[in-house]
């Protein structure tokens, strides 16, 4: 028999709140972000605002080694590790196994040490670049740095699958667990706000200049955030033998490719249905079961319209309602599902679907039951996360209350 | 784990591309790690110390593969996983003259489009479009960087680009584990098949030759005769089931039986390399316990060893304390250079060429059984990561 696997304790840094208190505080208060960007001078490009983490010091979160080692997209991604780990009432005595893995997404890691080493080349030559700056790059160390804090000794792995990454990494930890392969996941993902990244959404038109609207009819794009999101997912076994609390259960997730281009959704969002019907399907429920979906919800033109087909398709008459965290945090990137699962978490516990802010006119084109601009309550048993990201990486996960879904079965091989 | 077939390989390195010329020049013992021209993707005459080396995929043309169309906004990394990728599906017998072929059974069936994904390990990203725009950012301006290029600056994007080139609809999974990935790629698609979340996935590793790639390894003074010589490629293995491929009447190459993975971190906390035994050591147990394979009955251990003294020691070391003493111990790095994120994947192809093909070249200690009958793949990471995989030739 396949295990269930639960959420027992999550860790935030955010543009809105360290830990999980400030995060849930200020998630269902509907308070934004975005600021003026402060890390480097984005005023010539004509956009300058995002959802910047401001006060998150690493001195509070890391030793001296840690800080000397670690940039900071693995220092936020080790804080936020170390709350998740401190929240399930565990530690690294207890997660000193062969059977604790680490699993993270991102897409670029420690984006700006290599911003940082590039740049020195360029401007001084090879002899510029700081040898020991080099081995801090890379996409592989954020989960050595969290498996190097918290004790884990099994797999360390990173899922780079673009904005959609931490739903990859979520997902994928829990079908690890569910196999068998491990007792505790050390999950999520972390992001950092970079130039490059910001020039590059710029360039492609895709950002907006002062808010991020998602489905109102004059949404003008997408704003990037950053922040890491983890999770702690334990097998029941593990989680029930020592009496953890369970926050949710980890349902089924589904993915898709699109296939279609690198940086636009499908019109028919045929990819989006899919992995949307195979994380409900491989939860054992059906659409009418369904109390929230947290949308990928990015405020751009493309997204929410393919999103917004994406519902209707699936729910059909159901007026499920929806909502896109996106309005208050920005775009996090690789982090942004995985924040948002924890906002998900939250809506399983509290019964609060946090609202879309700065919803004003309604789109014709994306009739949907949108959660404008104050927090509604509402029954929570179930909750769907989306992440639909560039390159047509489609990844959806399912959070439900402990004790609402059926028990996991092993999927069967539909007939070829 | 249960035991998955591979059923054809896709390659693009400096061995050469597809299968029959890797097999063959595994077969003859070639070294392209060894090959003193100059280098061809960037120009390396600056870097001094006299003949910079690096076991590139020589005159790699992908509009041999691909077309002329369409190929102007790829970078090197996607061209090399793209052709792979097809090559591999050609080799598995799921595309005949680029075109999918019938899947068996009646009317019912879905295409396989829907059926076949890509796990695919990759270390560092496209360092080559990640400079690029750069360059313009600091010399010129951030307004000018080219956003038909800004996709390739996340890694995940060469594997995206297999999805649309190839037609694959279904899971689409960019691993990063430094030198482990590609095998960390298999312990996915296993659970991914098992998982029925696809039928044949694709899975392996990609890496790209690049300057900056270069000039970090240079930096860090890993190059060269004391050190390792920097390789890429993309090698890609069509996994599925046992019963899959015999329903479709594909021939297994060989199986994949067994994997282990393990971290240990340093003792100090100032440290972040970490070169020791214990991590591949128990990578291994974990693999053989998982085959339910006697260390005794490995014939072949395919090593990680690429000219990395600290990095090659503690990796003999952990298959000495193994009790893997008895069995041979090769090293296709010397021929491949290290691939990084594609090194477990190159490992993985070679295994199939001593496995079946009469590979006997590159041999680092012991002696090559005439019979070869399990293959150990074993990686290890530069932070205290490792993995292993066991590999056994098919039953025929």
């Amino acid at each position: 028999m396949l295990s269930r696997v639960f959420v027992t304790g999550v860790g935030v840094v955010s543009s809105i709140g360290l830990g999980r208190e400030a995060f849930f505080r200020a998630l269902e208060a509907g308070t934004s972000g975005i600021s003026p960007v402060e890390s480097f001078d984005a005023s010539r490009l004509g956009r300058a605002r995002a959802g910047e983490v401001k006060g998150f010091d690493a001195r509070d979160h890391l030793s001296t080694a840690e800080q000397r080692l670690a940039g900071r997209c693995s220092a936020m991604a080790l804080a936020a590790a170390r709350m998740a780990v401190a929240d399930a009432g565990l530690d690294a005595t207890k997660l000193a196994a062969p059977r604790t893995a680490v699993i993270l997404g991102t897409t670029m890691g420690e984006a700006r040490i290599l911003e940082e080493l590039d740049h020195q080349w360029i401007v001084g030559g090879e002899s510029a670049v700081t040898r020991a700056r080099i081995p801090r790059y890379g996409s592989t160390l954020l989960p050595i740095h969290v498996a190097r804090a918290v004790g884990a000794r099994g797999m360390v792995l990173t899922l780079p699958a673009a904005c959609a990454a931490g739903n990859y990494a979520i997902g994928f930890a829990a079908d690890f667990i569910r196999a068998g392969r491990a007792d505790v996941v050390v999950t999520g993902a972390a992001e950092l706000l970079e130039e490059l990244q910001y020039s590059g959404f710029v360039r492609l038109a895709a950002m907006a200049p002062e808010r991020c609207q998602p489905f109102d009819l004059n949404r003008q794009g997408l704003l990037l955030g950053e922040g890491a999101g983890l999770l702690v997912l334990e097998s029941e076994a593990h989680a029930t033998r020592r009496g953890a609390r369970l926050q949710a259960e980890v349902g089924g997730y589904g993915l898709s490719c699109d296939g279609y281009h690198i940086t636009r959704p499908h019109p028919d969002a045929a990819g989006s249905i899919v992995a949307m019907r195979a994380a409900i399907e491989r939860s054992g429920i059906t659409p009418a079961q369904v109390d929230f979906v947290n949308a990928h919800g990015t405020g751009t033109k493309h997204n929410d319209v393919a999103e917004t087909k994406v519902v209707r398709e699936v729910f059909g008459d159901q007026r499920v309602p929806v909502s896109s965290m996106k309005s208050m945090l920005g775009h996090c990137m690789g982090a942004a599902s995985a924040l948002e699962a924890i906002g998900c978490v939250m809506t399983i516990e509290t019964g609060v679907y946090p609202p879309t802010i700065g919803y004003e006119t309604p789109d014709p084109e994306c009739d949907m039951d949108v959660v404008a601009n104050v927090a509604r309550r509402g029954k929570a048993d179930v909750v769907i996360n989306n992440a639909l990201a560039f390159g047509g990486y489609n990844a959806v996960t399912v959070f439900a209350r402990p004790g609402v879904l059926p028990p996991p079965r092993k999927a069967e091989r539909r007939p070829a | 784990m249960t035991p998955r077939v591979v059923t054809g390989v896709g390659v693009v390195s400096a061995l050469g591309i597809g299968r029959a010329a890797f097999f063959e020049a595994m077969r003859a013992g070639t070294r392209a790690a060894d090959d003193a021209r100059p280098i061809e993707t960037f120009d390396a005459s600056r870097y001094a110390g006299g003949g910079p080396r690096a076991a590139e995929v020589r005159g790699f043309d992908a509009t041999r593969y691909l077309g002329d169309k369409g190929l102007r906004s790829l970078d090197r990394l996607t061209k090399l996983l793209v052709v792979g990728a097809r090559l591999a599906l050609h080799d598995a017998g799921l595309k005949r003259d680029g075109a999918w072929v019938e899947p068996p059974g009646d009317a019912a069936t879905r295409p396989w489009t829907d059926r076949v994904g890509l796990v695919v390990s990759n270390a560092y990203g496209s360092l080559e479009a990640i400079h690029e725009l750069y360059r313009v950012a600091v010399l010129e301006d951030a307004r000018y960087i080219n956003p038909s290029r800004f996709p390739l600056t996340v890694s995940n994007t060469a594997a995206g680009y297999v999805s649309i080139w190839e037609d694959l609809h279904a899971l689409n999974v960019t691993v990063s584990d430094g030198n482990c990935g590609a095998l960390d790629a298999v312990a996915c698609a296993d659970v991914l098949l098992d998982d029925a979340r696809a039928d044949v996935l694709l899975v392996g590793g990609a890496e790209a030759l690049s300057e900056p790639l270069f000039l970090a390894l240079h930096r860090l003074g890993t190059l060269g005769a004391d050190g390792t010589c920097v390789g890429e490629g993309a090698a890609l293995l069509a996994l599925e089931l046992p019963e899959g491929a015999s329903a479709r009447g594909a021939q297994p190459l060989a199986e994949v039986v067994g994997y282990g993975t393990a971290f240990v971190p340093p003792d100090h906390p100032a440290t972040l390399f970490h070169a020791a035994p214990e991590p591949l050591q128990r990578a291994i147990e974990s693999a053989l316990a998982d085959a339910r394979v006697r260390a005794q009955d490995v014939d072949v251990v395919v090593s990680g060893i690429s000219g990395l003294r600290v990095f090659d020691e503690a990796e003999l070391l952990a298959i000495d304390r193994s009790a893997l003493d008895d069995a041979c111990v090769v090293a296709p790095k010397w021929a491949l250079g290290e691939t990084l994120g594609a090194g477990g994947a190159m490992g993985m192809l070679s295994a199939i060429a001593y496995l079946r093909e009469g590979a006997r070249s590159h041999v680092v200690r012991g002696t090559l059984r005439s019979e070869v009958r399990t293959a150990l793949v074993t990686s290890t990471g530069y932070y205290g990561n490792a993995s292993a995989l066991v590999m056994r030739a098919s039953s025929r």
